[in-house]
């Protein structure tokens, strides 16, 4: 005998919040990006901070912190940051 | 066996083959949707049955829930609660946990999506206890009890389905841990020698629901002491780790769950849950250098980071954030509950 159940999903909706304020830029100014040792977390960061200066014509740099193992890069990971990039249209 | 998918005006419906248990485990899984377990089938009447517990429009929006978006309707919490098992009465206390979870200072997103093992745990206080069923005594964290079981799965099923909070696509937990299945208790108001924990902090309401989102309780014990230090030391002792991450996060709380024996201890001295919490904010202590030596970041108050290396750092940057409540049974064993840290516990009425 059939069955009839409601799915356990509800309707995604658009979450409305309120933006922060910008700040607004001036020349000389600095924007860091910090990233908090999560796994491919500097690598996106990067890429993020990569974006926002061609944005903006800024220069990039990157600082280091304390020294950390070497790790290799991820070519996994920067290929789906890059599909994603391009996906969504990011910079 | 299978399944067809029809939409109707408000909610969305499968249509099962047969009523065989194994078809809606089968079926869920092929979706990606349960949390391992057997599921109590969501059949209309039953749904129905749940949202008959509460005066409200079955579409009527709670909450939206990070990180999928997806909103907690009357209607899609009342069919998660279905499925955990959950008695009709015990809706109330299903919507008052979800309300408190859709609380920004809850910091839901985070709490569903990071890599940390955190689960909300839900605490039930006053006359719900009683009416509804819970237990606030022995074995309180478990196993054995249907409401504390199932209104504690009925949440992890809606941060599942609803939340999106699915380990991999959702939920970076490395290992996760067991209370991400189920994690509710009841506060024992009966052996408690202090007023109600929500009393403390202003919520003055015949049964609420206190929501805190941290690790597995972390056990502590003392058989022997007939004064109330040498038990908070054990206590002290299980807080001061640099595992959690309250170590590195200054303004996360704890949870101090202790026993009735353990409360009646300090009682009997003349303390009050306040001189519990002083007492572990000046002991739970170690020296800043030995947390600059372990950590490359820490997220402290102004503070703590002017302090010298050999100063003691408290395990938390203020002691109204030590919440000490009652619950369990018998046996001399007390536990604390740490946060993720990044995440304020919250208590709503119910």
């Amino acid at each position: 005998m059939n069955m009839k159940i409601h799915s356990p999903e509800g309707d995604l909706m658009d979450e409305v919040v309120e933006l922060s304020s910008t700040t607004p830029l001036f020349s000389g100014g600095k924007i860091g990006v910090l990233e908090n040792g999560k796994p491919n977390a500097d690598l996106l960061l990067t890429k993020i901070a990569e974006g926002l200066a061609g944005r903006i014509d800024a220069k990039f740099s990157i600082t280091t912190g304390k020294a950390k193992e070497l790790m290799l890069l991820q070519h996994a990971i920067l290929k789906l940051l890059e599909c994603l990039q391009r996906k969504f249209n990011w910079f | 066996m299978g399944e067809n998918v029809g939409m109707e005006s408000q909610s969305q419906f499968l249509e099962l083959s047969d009523e065989d248990p194994d078809t809606i485990y089968e079926v869920f899984e092929k979706h990606g949707w349960g949390d391992g377990l057997p599921l109590v089938a969501p059949t209309d009447k039953r749904v129905t049955e749940m949202l008959s517990y509460i005066e409200a429009s079955p579409e009527e929006v709670l909450t939206v829930l990070p990180p999928r978006g997806g909103s907690a309707t009357y209607r899609s919490v009342a069919v998660n609660a279905v499925l955990a098992g959950c008695k009709p009465e015990y809706f109330p206390v299903v919507v008052a946990a979800v309300k408190a979870l859709g609380d920004q200072r809850i910091n839901l997103r985070g709490v569903n999506t990071t890599t940390h093992p955190v689960a909300p745990l839900l605490i039930v206080h006053g006359r719900a206890v009683d009416e509804f069923g819970f237990n606030s005594g022995l074995g309180v964290f478990g196993p054995g009890n249907r409401a504390n079981a199932t209104v504690g799965r009925a949440i992890r099923l809606i941060l599942l389905h609803i939340a999106g909070a699915v380990p991999g696509p959702g939920d970076a937990s490395t290992q996760g841990q067991p209370s991400k299945y189920t994690y509710c208790i009841a506060e024992n108001q009966k052996e408690n020698p202090w007023d109600s924990y929500p009393v403390t902090i202003g919520v003055n309401s015949e049964s609420a629901l206190t929501v805190h989102c941290g690790e597995n309780p972390h056990n502590f014990h003392d058989m022997e002491s007939e004064n109330i230090e040498r038990i908070l030391d054990k206590a002290a002792s299980a807080m001061t780790t640099f595992g959690v991450n309250n170590a590195c996060i200054s303004g996360g709380e704890w949870f101090v769950i202790l026993c009735p024996e353990h409360a009646a201890t300090a009682f009997d001295q003349g303390w009050g849950r306040e001189d519990v919490s002083e007492y572990l904010f000046e002991k739970a202590r170690m020296p800043a250098g030995h947390f600059r030596e372990q950590f490359n970041l820490l997220a402290w108050a102004d503070w703590m980071h002017s302090l010298s290396d050999d100063e003691l750092v408290p395990m938390t940057q203020q002691v109204e954030n030590i919440k000490v409540l009652v619950s369990g049974g018998a046996g001399k064993h007390s536990c604390v509950v740490p946060s993720w840290g990044m995440t304020r516990s919250v208590t709503v009425p119910i």
